[in-house]
């Protein structure tokens, strides 16, 4: 009769009814991987991408969950910020293939992630193509043209470099973000001159009407390296370093398949990567695919205890975004050194096969 | 000394807002103490102050060659031209449908259909077919805003009382100044009603339109800003996002106001 | 005891919000199929017509619009191999699943504080602001941060197409709770019902015609959302398959997906339109 009796009524309905959907919300949280006290992990959460390299191999013929000893459950990644988004979130125990860009970026913000291998040094496998009717012959003739990359990527970074090395502006030259596939609807549509980008977008757009223009060489010598990465949680890896060794393992016989025989692994990547065999295999040869043991030299990741160039690498890039606006500080070069651990790579190296 | 009895008058005058200031208070606090007291990264939840400098930081160099003023004006544009084509023609399609039983079942399954499909969805359609300039993105917007206005505009023909048609009619009004004087007026508050939900819904999906190719609108700049995790620049473009929406929500009820004040009566 | 003049003060102001407040307030039931049936089934033969007839004749590059044919074939194929190991049924299932888990999680919490905050002013006063600002918030805007908060799985895709849902369904209770008519009230008190007898017999159903739109506008946004939320870290779902079709520049495989969401789409408000009017049958009727 009250008013505080129903006051309380509807106040203890409205709590029951807060704390039922409560439980029901957490209850709906996917569990954590809990990391179980051994050697083993039972899942391991994989960010990938899709796309015509030897990783597919390892992927394919199951020799990542081999000698990784675990399960691999894998999460097909659009761009290297997914990654570094999901590792942020704790979503992924490794990153593989994420470009230099991002992992340069996520060392910079402290993301909970180690670089222990490489997938390659991307060299002239990302590079610029150039509509043959917008007549560019030099970078001076880009002014005013429309170049496309995917934002955020290591053939963003190149381009944005291209761009400070010949002193063009973005008022003079208009740089758009699109994704690859969108890159290619817009070449056919005659929307931009140019892009940026990598296979098979890059091979569809020459294909087209494109020609290359190389800025590869010039670029990788002023310092504007890119490279795909792959990186492990560092709670991951301190719990199962076995896995991550196995991992790297998995990977360095993918990239031996690659180099003795060539056509079995591109039919092999072909059918991952749902493309034709021959598609596969010029994409791949574009790539320099650094093998495990020159990764551990001085001018690549460097051996445990004696860093190598790339830090460097890492911190340029790191660098270049800040002045980017994309993050705000760039630690110093010790920082990207510690972030680099390569005792995994050291006993997948030795391992062989 | 004369702090405290005005600080009590204050406190009186205030009311019920009271409640309001407390709670907003409250959320300050834990906000405040979250962050700067480390229990959450700054990643994750930006402290007020990193929130601060942050817009500073935006409103001061802009964001990528653009300043955060044109980043804004060029959302509201999108969204503007968008809502404005659409509830046009949705106000006028709607209007024959209420009109006419035959108008109504030809257009009705493709408004149907329309409105509820997801707009993301039919996007990437768009990208192919229009390029990627602003036509594919305010096409989605005007696609968006019409079945909206297209089923309030219906419903407000529908609801006007056939007494009244009936009335005029006999008085000798021709059609077209039964719809001018009866029809018309009277549909105007669901028309409004209509219009202000469609205003929402684009808002909404003005996001979705910026992941097309541009560099531009603040829609874009939260996507791009989230890619590097630059939870700061996230953050003052989500709120500046939401006071945007609520100002335009404001502006639509005050020209409903003017407009339509006799809303409510019959 | 309740001041009477207060509660009529509020009913009265709450009645002005409400006829003034959107969204939430087209209390008449949305009218459904009406005229000659065979001019419907016309509109919609004549837009395959036209799909047919611009394929036909090419006048748009085959790579931009498959024919309807193509479409056809490939849908036949999906049914029977599935989208990139993934069946239709499946990503159909993932996708209703996120939009009715977020939906029904906001009814169950929106609802007993909206209802809250329309009866009491205190309420309302601690938490409208906060349920007023998330309305115009678009959901793809704060989904990096949900990501971030919540990890890449269905949780936070979920917490997505909640805090969409939410304020909608609060803020349809609350003005629900206003359209009470207080004479209802003060009568049935007279007749010497209890608080909560009040609140079950006259209060509740007053509001539920509002809820339910509330509901039905809620649930509308929510399936919108649920494909804007495939868009980042998805591994299933109809806006996956999507997505994942304009990558490999599948424009037969997106239209599949645009016709099967529009179909689900329709469904969901037809479905939700007839339980409105089961149950709400009051509705209109003083």
């Amino acid at each position: 009769m009250s008013q505080d009796q129903f006051g309380v009524l509807d106040r203890r309905i409205f709590l029951k009814t807060a704390l039922v959907s409560g439980a029901a919300l957490t209850a709906g949280l996917p569990a954590r991987s809990l990391l179980a006290a051994g050697k083993a992990p039972d899942t391991i959460r994989v960010g990938f991408f899709l796309e015509t390299k030897p990783t597919m191999i390892a992927k394919g013929e199951g020799w990542f969950d081999k000698f990784a000893g675990g399960k691999c459950a894998w999460s097909e990644a659009g761009s290297g910020a997914e990654i570094n988004t999901a590792m942020a979130a704790k979503s992924l125990d490794i990153g593989l293939a994420i470009g230099s860009s991002p992992t340069a970026a996520g060392i910079s913000q402290k993301l909970p992630y180690q670089l222990v291998g490489m997938v390659d040094n991307i060299g002239p496998a990302e590079d610029m193509i150039v509509r043959k009717a917008a007549n560019i012959k030099k970078p001076a003739d880009f002014k005013g043209k429309k170049v496309a990359t995917p934002f955020g990527s290591t053939s963003h970074f190149r381009l944005l470099g291209f761009l400070k090395v010949n002193n063009l502006t973005e008022k003079d030259v208009t740089v758009l973000d699109l994704r690859p596939d969108a890159e290619v609807a817009a070449w056919t549509r005659g929307d931009i001159d140019a892009a940026y980008v990598w296979s098979p977008a890059k091979a569809k757009m020459l294909a087209a009407g494109g020609e290359s223009f190389p800025t590869y060489k010039e670029l990788d010598a002023k310092g504007y390296v890119i490279a795909d990465l792959i990186v492990a949680a560092t709670a991951f890896s301190t719990a199962y370093p076995d896995a991550v060794t196995g991992f790297l393992r998995a990977y360095g016989n993918a990239l031996e398949m690659w180099k003795t025989k060539p056509a079995d692994a591109a039919a092999i990547v072909a059918k991952q990567a749902g493309v034709t065999p021959d598609v596969a295999r010029h994409d791949m040869e574009e790539y320099d695919f650094v093998t495990l043991d020159h990764q551990l030299s001085g001018d690549w990741l460097g051996s445990p205890g004696k860093a190598g160039k790339f830090a460097e690498v890492l911190k340029r890039t790191a660098d270049f975004l800040v002045v980017q606006k994309s993050i705000k500080a760039a630690p110093d070069l010790g920082s990207f050194q510690k972030a680099i651990n390569t005792t995994f790579l050291a006993q997948a190296a030795k391992a062989k096969t | 000394m004369s702090a405290i009895p005005a600080l009590g008058s204050l406190w009186r005058a205030l009311g019920e807002r009271r409640v309001t200031a407390v709670s907003v208070l409250v959320v300050m606090l834990a906000w405040v103490g979250a962050t700067e007291g480390g229990l959450v990264d700054d990643l994750f939840l930006p402290s007020p102050s990193s929130l601060w400098d942050g817009f500073l930081d935006l409103v001061e160099n802009g964001y990528k060659s653009r300043t955060i003023w044109e980043h804004a004006g060029l959302s509201l544009e999108r969204v503007l031209s968008g809502f404005v084509t659409g509830a046009l023609v949705g106000t006028f399609l709607g209007l024959a449908m209420g009109y006419n039983r035959k108008v109504e079942a030809f257009f009705s399954p493709l408004i149907e259909f329309l409105r509820p499909l997801p707009q993301l969805a039919y996007l990437v359609l768009l990208i192919v077919w229009f390029g990627i300039d602003e036509t594919p993105q305010i096409i989605l917007l005007f696609l968006t805003a019409l079945p909206v206005s297209a089923i309030a505009a219906m419903d407000g023909v529908k609801g006007v009382s056939v007494l009244r048609m009936q009335a005029a009619r006999s008085m000798g009004a021709s059609e077209w100044q039964v719809f001018r004087y009866v029809v018309f007026p009277s549909a105007l508050h669901e028309i409004f009603t209509g219009a202000r939900l469609a205003v929402g819904v684009v808002y909404a999906t003005l996001i979705a339109a910026e992941i097309i190719a541009g560099s531009t609108g603040l829609g874009w700049m939260i996507l791009d800003a989230g890619r590097f995790l630059r939870s700061d620049y996230v953050f003052v473009g989500i709120l500046a996002i939401g006071i945007m929406g609520l100002l335009l929500d404001r502006l639509l009820l005050a020209i409903e106001h003017r407009v339509v004040h006799w809303a409510g009566r019959d | 005891m309740l001041d009477s003049d207060a509660v009529k003060g509020w009913l009265v102001w709450g009645r002005r919000q409400v006829r003034r407040s959107a969204s939430a307030l087209r209390d008449r039931a949305e009218t459904g199929l009406h005229g000659p049936h065979w001019l419907s089934v016309l509109s919609v033969v004549l837009v395959f017509f036209a799909w047919w007839f611009v394929h036909a004749f090419a006048l748009v590059p085959e790579v931009l619009l498959p024919g309807p044919g193509e479409v056809g074939a490939t849908f036949i194929d999906i049914l029977r191999n599935g989208y990139r190991e993934t069946t239709l049924w499946q990503n159909s299932a993932a996708t209703l699943w996120r939009c009715g888990a977020g939906f029904l999680l906001a009814c169950l919490t929106g609802v007993p504080l909206g209802l809250a905050m329309g009866y009491r002013p205190r309420v309302r006063a601690a938490c409208d602001y906060i349920v007023q600002f998330m309305r115009p918030l678009p959901p793809l805007s704060y989904l990096i941060l949900l990501i971030l908060w919540l990890g890449t799985g269905d949780a936070s895709k979920i917490a997505l197409l909640y805090l969409t849902a939410f304020p909608i369904v609060a803020s349809s209770a609350m003005a629900g709770v206003w359209t009470t008519k207080l004479e209802r009230i003060q009568a049935a008190r007279a007749l010497g019902a209890s608080e909560t007898q009040v609140f079950r017999y006259v209060v509740f159903p007053s509001a539920l015609p509002l809820i339910f739109t509330g509901g039905r506008i809620a649930l509308a946004a929510a399936f919108s959302t649920v494909v804007a939320a495939e868009l980042m870290a998805a591994t299933d779902g109809l806006g996956w398959m999507v997505f994942s079709a304009s990558r490999f520049l599948r424009n037969d495989v997106i239209i599949i997906g645009i016709i099967v969401l529009g179909i689900l789409g329709m469904v969901l408000s037809r479905l939700v339109l007839v339980l409105d009017s089961r149950i709400v049958h009051w509705r209109g009727v003083e």
